[in-house]
């Protein structure tokens, strides 16, 4: 007989509570203050210029949305591909899908040269713009997600849900094509206009959703069973390979091609900040070492090694995103091929363009995760996201397939 | 269809500015304006330019020559930046193919600085909207303006007369001739965006004279060289026209 999963709302009584819901607010109203500074200074007073022209919150911004669409797939694995193993995560996976989306796009939003015009970004659409095209997609995974959060919880509805869930992912794939594409459709730039991105960006957020998921599921899960942390690991560490695999190929088409000769270099050995962030945040910290931690005898049963593990992995994220949004940015157009400039009133006549995120930047970017965080708790206190019990006990082996 | 541009001589320009500073000195206060500055003065300064100077060095020590390269946006054919605008903002005009930026639809993403491989695109850092060269379209319509000068502000300022303006679709216009007779290429034309705007290349000139061309055919002596100086003492033609 099948087992009735119960869900449970978090009790919001623990001194914990009170200091997570305190510490986001005070990260939300630092990236108002940042926001607000950043729109009555202008520009000028964040690092970015007109080479750097998407800085430190577009990595937050695109960190949170890739790791949005990621953290779905637990619910997709289970209503999808009738994995009855996930069911009971469905829930909090499609919560935090729109909770990050939101803290995303707050960051993206705010950062925008004139956030008081959304209005306009909302009814005016260029359908030749991919980044037109991710407004309605952002906006159509919200919606999307919500509506699988009530079909999940109103029994009557029970019957439609694996449509909304099939929606949804087919949804969250075309998303994270759309966020990837905004770099991959990037012709001017040598360090993107490749087809690789899209799916580099999906990999990537399979493996920031998972690993966030799996962070707060630790938290909030005292009794939380081997097993049901057993198979997330064995799939957090397959999906660590699969970006590695893009990253590889990324790179070694573009040591392939003559003409990107330069901006690899400057990436893989040149690069400063970019280079370290590259070979030390995403390669060491953020590949070998987790994949050392899930699949090495020695710590693979360890649930301190699984938790370090997502830290590092979400960490690792990071710094690719770093490397690939600002990077890219930082090697110079080539407008003189061959030409060395010796002098431009552009400040462009420098082998790499200068940038140096400023404290606001990270203070918009921080508010974006704390608007995340204390939404989800919000949440989690009105609404029956968590299931009551994760130990193994409670799963039934007929769940266990 | 008309396509108004630029064409500038690189044969001919020293590089010194004038463009740059007269285009921001019409635009800041014009339809486009302001051009906001933070650090105007000094070395670095910062600010908001629609038409910058790149320098650059040809060839190897000893043998280099330095290029100055006016830029500003090129108002491409097929302008990449007007794609990937989400709202529309940036957009060509049909009727004389500048490509301009509404500000009042631009959101301020700066995605469109992205897509444009020349690097014209620059966001006003106080109106925080993009912002690039209008070709002066505040200008070269007004019709309180004499007709001489109705051309862009960088045009009428520059001291050798290295750039020029018209419409580059018309065979007939002078703009149309120098592309064709003096080489005129497009920046970077394998993006395939064709720009508009031209620059005419560097010209040698030489003057080749040949051993025969420097001898007299009517020397009847025979022979080169200076003409022996007269004494002193003696009278010349000089001095018999002094004594009228």
């Amino acid at each position: 007989m099948k087992k009735t999963i119960s869900y449970r709302i978090i009790e919001g009584k623990h001194p914990v509570f009170y200091w997570t819901l305190g510490i986001s607010t005070f990260l939300i109203l630092l990236g108002l203050y940042a926001a607000y500074n950043m729109e009555h200074y202008g520009h000028i007073i964040t690092g970015m210029t007109n080479q750097i022209v998407w800085g430190m919150p577009h990595v937050f911004a695109i960190f949170l949305i890739v790791a949005a669409s990621g953290v779905l797939n637990v619910a997709s694995i289970s209503s999808v591909f009738r994995k009855s193993f996930y069911h009971p995560l469905a829930r909090l996976s499609a919560l935090l899908a729109i909770t990050m989306l939101v803290g995303g796009l707050m960051v993206l939003v705010l950062d925008l040269g004139r956030p008081d015009r959304l209005i306009i970004a909302m009814t005016h659409y260029n359908f030749k713009s991919i980044f037109s095209w991710n407004i309605i997609l952002y906006n159509g995974f919200i919606l999307l997600c919500a509506l699988y959060i009530w079909f999940m919880m109103e029994r009557r509805m029970h019957g439609s849900k694996p449509t909304v869930g099939l929606v949804a992912f087919l949804w969250r794939l075309i998303l994270t094509t759309g966020t990837g594409s905004i770099f991959g459709f990037l012709v001017a730039r040598e360090a993107y206009n490749t087809a690789i991105l899209p799916p580099l960006f999906i990999a990537l957020s399979l493996v920031l959703g998972l690993a966030v998921f799996l962070l707060l599921l630790m938290f909030f899960s005292h009794a939380l069973g081997e097993r049901i942390l057993q198979r997330p690991k064995i799939l957090l560490g397959v999906l660590i390979g699969a970006v590695f695999y893009f990253v590889l190929a990324y790179h070694l088409t573009h040591l392939y091609i003559t003409g990107r000769h330069g901006v690899e270099y400057f990436i893989l050995a040149d690069g400063g900040i970019y280079t370290i962030l590259f070979w030390g945040g995403y390669i060491f910290l953020g590949t070998i070492l987790p994949l050392l931690l899930l699949y090495h005898e020695r710590f693979s049963h360890s649930r301190v090694s699984i938790g370090s593990a997502c830290l590092l992995s979400i960490l690792g994220g990071f710094s690719l995103l770093y490397v690939i949004i600002i990077g890219g940015q930082a090697y110079p157009l080539d407008i003189f091929p061959g030409m060395e400039v010796i002098s431009s009133s552009f400040f462009d006549a420098a082998s790499k363009h200068p940038y140096t995120p400023s404290g606001w930047e990270f203070m918009l970017g921080m508010g974006g995760i704390g608007v995340s965080v204390i939404l989800t708790l919000i949440a989690m206190k009105i609404l029956p996201f968590l299931p009551a019990n994760l130990t193994d006990s409670d799963i039934d082996p007929e769940l266990l397939d | 269809m008309k396509q108004l541009a630029l064409i500038i001589d690189l044969n001919v320009c020293v590089g010194c500015h004038a463009c740059v500073t007269s285009c921001k000195e019409w635009n800041t206060s014009g339809w486009a304006g302001p051009l906001s500055d933070f650090n105007p003065y000094n070395v670095n300064p910062t600010g908001t330019f629609f038409n910058r100077v790149q320098t650059f060095e040809i060839g190897t020590f000893p043998n280099t020559e330095t290029v100055h390269f006016p830029k500003s946006c090129l108002h491409c054919e097929d302008p990449p930046c007007v794609p990937v605008c989400p709202t529309g903002a940036s957009y060509k005009r049909e009727e004389d193919g500048i490509v301009l930026v509404d500000y009042d639809k631009c959101i301020g993403c700066k995605y469109c600085s992205w897509a444009c491989p020349y690097g014209a695109r620059e966001l006003d850092e106080q109106q925080k909207v993009m912002k690039k060269c209008t070709l002066c379209v505040d200008r070269i319509y007004d019709q309180t303006l004499p007709e001489s000068e109705r051309k862009p502000a960088c045009v009428l300022a520059c001291p050798t007369n290295a750039r020029l303006f018209g419409d580059v679709h018309d065979s007939d216009s002078e703009v149309s001739k120098l592309i064709r007779e003096n080489g005129g290429y497009q920046l970077m034309p394998e993006w395939g965006t064709n720009p508009a705007n031209h620059y005419l290349p560097r010209r040698k000139t030489r003057l080749k004279i040949h051993e025969d061309e420097l001898r007299r055919s009517d020397n009847p002596l025979k022979k080169e060289g200076l003409l022996p100086e007269p004494p002193k003492e003696q009278q010349t033609l000089d001095d018999i026209y002094m004594s009228w």
